[in-house]
């Protein structure tokens, strides 16, 4: 039996979460710079969560806040078993999938024309993809602030889906996927040891460069 | 009278009755900037929005159904989805039941020239 109580996280959750931190801090980051900058901070920002399945409803009726969604969820492992060994360290290359999402309203432009909102949910879409490619890839994060536990991230590939041509809708949405590799390591419960026999020793070298150890040890006679 | 007409002016009581029928009160701009005052149906209901990443997006969903005889009466061609962004889009303006306005843009259109009625599908505009 496992003696001990499995209540660690493991590292496939550790990663995403860590996915997500970085997206999080790196994002209000980037907000204060464009504030330096003299930018409008809110082109930069991001609304970020985890492993979500319920309908977004952020982008329902007259939404103040446009910022894009990103969704981090984990998708699925495959192990390496000759990254691995027997016992304990199992080499992983999981798939985070980072769901980006991005709404555009059509508006008018006084000095003429319009904004589709088709297109800007485009836009917008494709600026959240650019950010949370960039970040992750930074060369700051190569291990994702896990050198360790992390060997490699990679974004895998870039998915825009294209909205349904028969479904017309008053609100415009775009989603897109980043599918995330990150090569790491999980570990697995191990066999406690019991101490058998405390033995103390002594090493010492003598004038004639022999080595002699002594042992200081009890034993029943 | 053949029964095409007849089912054309019955749109002026079924479409275009605002006292006792389902009929509301519709403004429509064309790129132009004229602006009719019409009677239609209109629709204005939540929808999913399936954007193909597993996790639906809830949404919204709105048409008017005009009279085509009304809107040529007014001056005013047939709507079209405008794509062009350095043109104006057909605008539509009507108020919820509960009094409360809103104004979209025409992204498309369905006309059934055989009865004379259109169907405009709608996005928000601002």
């Amino acid at each position: 039996m496992i003696p001990t109580l499995i209540d660690k996280q493991d590292n496939f959750e550790i990663v995403r979460d860590q996915i997500a931190t970085i997206l999080v801090t790196e994002v209000a980051n980037q907000m204060t710079l464009a504030t330096i900058a003299g930018e409008d901070p809110d082109d930069w920002e991001l609304r970020i969560f985890t492993e979500r399945s319920n309908p977004w409803e952020q982008f329902l009726n007259e939404q103040t806040d446009r910022s894009p969604l990103i969704n981090i969820w984990y998708d699925n492992s495959n192990f390496v078993p000759s990254g691995s060994n027997i016992s304990e360290r199992q080499e992983t290359v999981g798939i985070f999938n980072i769901d980006c999402y991005g709404y555009g309203k059509s508006a008018d432009i006084s000095g003429g024309g319009h904004t589709p909102g088709d297109q800007e949910a485009a836009f917008e879409v494709q600026k959240a993809l650019r950010l949370v490619r960039n970040i992750l890839m930074a060369a700051e994060y190569t291990y994702l602030d896990l050198r360790g536990l992390v060997w490699q991230r990679w974004p895998q590939s870039i998915t825009v889906f294209q909205p349904q041509i028969d479904a017309a809708k008053v609100l415009q949405i775009v989603g897109a996927r980043i599918a995330f590799k990150v090569t790491f390591n999980e570990f697995s419960p191990q066999v406690t040891e019991n101490t058998l026999e405390l033995v103390s020793t002594t090493v010492f070298r003598t004038e004639d460069g022999e080595i002699v150890l002594e042992a200081d040890y009890e034993y029943p006679l | 009278m053949g029964l095409r007409e007849t089912a054309e002016s019955d749109l002026g009581s079924i479409l275009e009755d605002s006292s006792t029928g389902f009929g509301v009160p519709i403004i429509v701009t064309d790129p132009n900037g004229t602006i009719g005052n019409l009677i239609g149906f209109s629709d204005d209901i939540s929808q999913v929005i399936d954007p193909d990443t597993g996790v639906a997006v809830s949404g919204r969903f709105a048409t008017v159904a005009l009279r085509i005889s009304s809107l040529t009466l007014a001056g005013l061609d047939l709507p079209i989805g405008i794509a062009d962004a350095s043109s104006k889009p057909w605008q539509i303006q009507f108020d919820d039941i509960n009094g409360n306005t809103f104004l979209f843009k025409v992204s498309e259109s369905n006309p059934d020239r055989a009865l004379g009625i259109v169907t405009c599908q709608l996005e928000l505009y601002e």
